[in-house]
């Protein structure tokens, strides 16, 4: 089993650390991981990617022109990256900011509303957490639990006070399509 | 927003950068000072070791150029002390002249080299074109430099351990030559304890002449004969590193028609492709150097005896290609399956060349 993921948003949503956040939560499955960010000339406002690639033996290719699963938090990162999901794969969009639109008809669309979740929450912040929430859901190759826990451990304790919070709007996330569908 | 919040404990696996990856495996081997200039893809060293050489009372310069950088290299590893530099490409090529005095001078300097696109100031994706920079080298005269090529994080680590001790052990420079894509990526490793024993260098370190007589290290060699001599010997101690320090892996090379061969990051890629390519019944094998220098010229000779094809797969013009072919020599067919730079050729790409290749080569045969 090898299986891809972009994370994808503006700059300042939180797009690398949801990724390592989800990078952390294979590893703590004992998968193999690696985790890719774009890098360069990128800037609060820009979009700004990374890719994770996990696998049951060593990771191929780090960086992949296709991926299985594309998660998405902007319209910009939406029409982007919508051509580069393999065909059968998913995309998975924050439906606050991106419209509910599909463009093709060969791959799977999950929109969720995370923003507004993260809003119910009192903070557009936790954006990034209630998506990783409705990722897990959807994916079904990592657990919620994984991935809390992965949280505690990227958080740390600098941060320790932010932990509850983004617990919540990972479980909202991750309840919130468990609803829908 | 990298995780760094993770304890360096030895044997717990942690998530980490290539590039801090690096840093702390330099820390743990021992460098005592380290000096550089920031360039990306290859900053996160320096950034790293800024705040933790202060916390540990070692030293750290953010040089004014890194031809300034590698020259207070040389000057604190004259010492005996263990120190690095760390750069990427076109500024590595600031630090060639260097590279050849520190041959001379037979200093163990440590260089880290996480290379982007050249040639030129290029742009700072990815790319594997410093093979012949760091293989034959820009600086004058005959030298060699010991050439190391992660794969992953985890040999980041290991080869770092592997640099200081090489450098030490042989009074040699070493560069590392990883990439872009290992210095910004992050990957699952193990940091372990450094595992190389400490090398004595009283015999030649320049600690001040206390009890002693004074000692000079400089390359200046207005007496002929003995400049011979010196190349000389410093080709007779390439020949025992050759001897001792050679290294590579194989995967399925035993009963293999085709191997495919590449080095540091991309050995992943063409290792993934063996399986797709053996998975269609064509019996591929991968062979992939670790010292890119020495190079295993000996090891692909006795390999060339029994297989029809070598492909070797870079990020660059073909420049491990004709290294490959030297020491295949006639042997066997050789191709190249390249690109100069930029996103890392895909295994599917790899795949669907080698099969043009083979058509290419032996028509409806294969």
């Amino acid at each position: 089993m090898e299986k891809n993921f972009i994370l994808a948003g503006f700059g300042g949503q939180g797009i690398l650390l949801a990724g390592t956040i989800l990078a952390n939560a294979f590893m703590l499955d004992g998968k193999n991981v690696t985790w890719y960010p774009c890098y360069g000339a990128e800037m609060r406002g820009g979009t700004v990617n990374c890719e994770i690639v996990v696998s049951d033996s060593e990771v191929s290719s780090v960086h992949k022109q296709d991926t299985d699963y594309a998660l998405v938090l902007n319209q910009q990162s939406f029409d982007k990256f919508v051509n580069r999901v393999k065909s059968g794969g998913t995309i998975i969009a924050n439906s606050t900011l991106v419209a509910k639109t599909e463009p093709r008809d060969d791959i799977k669309y999950v929109f969720a509303p995370m923003g507004d979740i993260a809003n119910s929450l009192g903070t557009s912040k936790v954006t990034n957490s209630a998506a990783l929430g409705v990722l897990a859901s959807v994916c079904g190759i990592v657990s919620k639990d994984a991935i809390e826990s992965a949280l505690e451990k990227v958080l740390g304790e600098k941060k320790k006070e932010l932990i509850p919070l983004n617990i919540k709007a990972l479980e909202e996330g991750y309840n919130n399509l468990l609803q829908v569908s | 927003m990298e995780n760094k919040n993770w304890k360096a404990e030895n044997s717990e696996k942690v998530l980490i950068k290539g590039n801090y990856a690096i840093a702390q495996a330099a820390i743990n081997a021992g460098c005592e000072a380290y000096f550089g200039y920031p360039i990306t893809p290859q900053t996160e060293i320096g950034e790293y070791l800024s705040a933790k050489m202060q916390e540990l009372g070692r030293g750290y310069v953010c040089a004014e150029s890194e031809l300034a950088a590698i020259n207070m290299v040389m000057g604190a590893v004259s010492t005996g002390a263990k120190a690095m530099t760390s750069s990427s490409s076109c500024a590595v090529a600031l630090m060639q002249e260097a590279l050849s005095y520190a041959s001379a001078n037979e200093l163990p300097v440590v260089l880290v080299n996480v290379m982007r696109a050249g040639p030129g100031l290029g742009y700072i994706y990815p790319a594997q074109g410093d093979y012949n920079q760091a293989v034959t080298g820009g600086g004058n005269g005959d030298y060699k430099i010991i050439v190391l090529a992660p794969s992953t994080v985890q040999e980041c680590i290991d080869y770092t351990y592997r640099a200081f001790y090489l450098a030490q052990k042989y009074r040699n420079p070493v560069i590392m030559l990883a990439d872009g894509l290992l210095g910004q990526m992050m990957e699952p490793a193990t940091f372990g304890n450094y595992p190389y024993p400490e090398v004595d260098t009283s015999q030649w370190a320049l600690t001040g002449a206390k009890d002693r007589t004074s000692r000079a290290i400089y390359s200046c060699a207005p007496d002929e004969k003995k400049q011979i001599q010196r190349i000389y010997d410093l080709f007779k101690k390439f020949d025992v590193i050759t001897e001792n320090e050679t290294s590579y892996e194989e995967f399925e090379t035993e009963d293999a028609d085709i191997i495919l061969t590449a080095f540091g990051s991309m050995t992943r890629n063409i290792k993934a492709a063996m399986k797709v390519l053996r998975e269609k019944g064509l019996k591929v094998g991968c062979f992939r150097p670790i010292t890119l220098n020495p190079f295993p010229t000996k090891k692909i000779a006795e390999l060339a005896q029994n297989v029809k094809n070598f492909i070797v797969v870079e990020m660059n013009m073909g420049q491990m290609f004709k290294d490959v072919k030297c020491a295949v020599n006639g042997l066997t067919k050789i191709d190249l399956i390249n690109r100069p730079c930029g996103e890392w050729l895909s295994v599917e790409e790899i795949v669907s060349s080698v099969e043009k290749i083979l058509e290419k080569n032996y028509a409806a045969s294969v």
